[in-house]
């Protein structure tokens, strides 16, 4: 129980850290469970998201009840939920429904800005992220990237290398996103299709 | 039309199973729920009007929190109150809550030894990428103006990946946010300065922002 409002308190703050929607989360949640906690491994956090991703409802919230659940159950999925959305109403109930009269103000332009543009780089590290769970066999090895920049011979861990169908699937998301007007619901559909063949091929 | 006449509870109750049906039905982020409450809000019952909408959308993506409680928020608040407010949320939760409920107490850990179930799943996790990397593109060019900026962005995801908890780098950008503004509307109101020009008398000074910097021009006081 006392775990439940630990939690409770972690959703808090990620919702309140949470600007530019809710792949924000994924960095957040991955430095707090996988990096400092480790009560789910990488690959575990990957599985969830695809699940969440696919079901029903908005991602941020089926992925906090999701975590919620892994940490403590019932009571956990509660406590992240009611993390996420009681900061929500309280500064909506506070402040933020005057922010379109004070969104000229200085302290309300700046703020805006910077936390735009870090979150703009935190997305692109979530991309990251997922290079290393689907285009690429393990996440991405940062020791040999920055070796290249001192000019160093990189050394590539055992078993790192492209993954085909990742590949494959994530190319075409992307032409189709581009190219088409399809719904996310069939890109998502279609890619999970796909990833059961290709996995009898690779 | 009768709908703007209904008592307090019929209008929280409209709100709650509102927000419940768009959360159980609509796959993916917050954003794409904005066609359906625009279809429920808008033309169904005319509660909102289209610009309510549109501001109540960029609002949304302005305040911290996940774009589809802030919307269920900001609505259920213009709406009916902070009662409202509270009816939209609990209904934009409930779905999603129970559908995940469900599924975790089957997959708790989500660690599958099925060949083609961890198949679907990478297959999943592959498109995912791909979304996440247009969306943070997009994200990329309406909010990068500059290459100071690109250089900025690049610090900050530097800063990411050596593993500087992200909840950090947030919060400094905050000050950083000020800085820079403050810095720029200098730079802004010295460039006006040098010139003498007369066209400055005859505009306001608000609307005098340069056409470089057309978001965040030097509209502050």
């Amino acid at each position: 129980m006392n775990h439940c409002v630990v939690l409770f308190f972690q959703f808090c703050k990620f919702s309140v850290l949470c600007f530019g929607g809710g792949y924000m989360l994924i960095p957040l949640l991955t430095a707090e469970f996988v990096d400092r906690e480790q009560v789910l491994t990488m690959s575990e956090f990957g599985n969830l998201l695809s699940v969440a991703q696919v079901t029903p409802g908005p991602v941020g919230l089926n992925t906090a009840t999701y975590v919620g659940y892994v940490n403590e159950g019932f009571f956990g999925s509660l406590a992240a939920s009611l993390g996420l959305i009681v900061p929500t109403i309280l500064i909506g109930c506070s402040a933020a429904a005057g922010i379109n009269r004070w969104k000229d103000t200085f302290l309300v332009k700046g703020m805006l800005k910077g936390t735009r543009l870090a979150a703009v780089a935190l997305i692109m590290f979530a991309v990251t992220i997922f290079f290393g769970m689907s285009v690429f066999t393990q996440s991405i090895p940062w020791e040999a990237v920055g070796a290249l920049f001192k000019f160093e011979r990189p050394v590539l861990p055992e078993g790192f290398g492209l993954s085909p169908a990742g590949v494959l699937i994530c190319g075409v998301t992307i032409v189709l996103m581009l190219k088409t007007k399809l719904p996310t619901t069939a890109l998502l559909l279609g890619s999970a299709a796909a990833g059961a063949v290709l996995s009898a091929w690779f | 039309m009768e709908i703007q006449t209904l008592s307090g509870t019929r209008r929280l109750l409209l709100l709650y199973c509102s927000f419940f049906r768009i959360t159980a039905l609509v796959v993916g982020g917050g954003l794409a729920m904005l066609p359906v409450i625009e279809e429920i809000f808008v033309n169904k019952y005319k509660l909102l009007t289209r610009e309510e909408l549109l501001d109540m959308t960029a609002l949304t993506q302005t305040v911290p929190g996940i774009i589809a409680i802030n919307s269920a928020v900001y609505i259920g608040m213009k709406i009916g109150g902070v009662p409202g407010a509270l009816a939209a949320a609990a209904g934009a939760v409930t779905p999603p809550f129970t559908v995940i409920l469900i599924i975790a107490s089957f997959f708790p850990r989500l660690d599958p030894k099925n060949r083609y179930l961890l198949g679907v799943f990478a297959g999943i996790r592959a498109a995912v990428t791909g979304m996440i990397l247009v969306t943070g593109c997009r994200m990329f060019r309406r909010t990068v103006k500059s290459k100071l900026e690109i250089a900025v962005v690049t610090v900050f995801f530097v800063l990411a990946v050596m593993k500087v908890s992200p909840a950090l780098l947030i919060l400094a950008a905050v000050p950083f946010g000020w800085c820079y503004v403050w810095w720029q509307t200098r730079r802004l109101a010295q460039a006006e300065e040098m010139p003498a020009d007369g066209k400055n008398a005859s505009e306001t000074s608000s609307s005098g922002a340069a056409p470089e910097t057309r978001e965040d021009g030097g509209t502050g006081k």
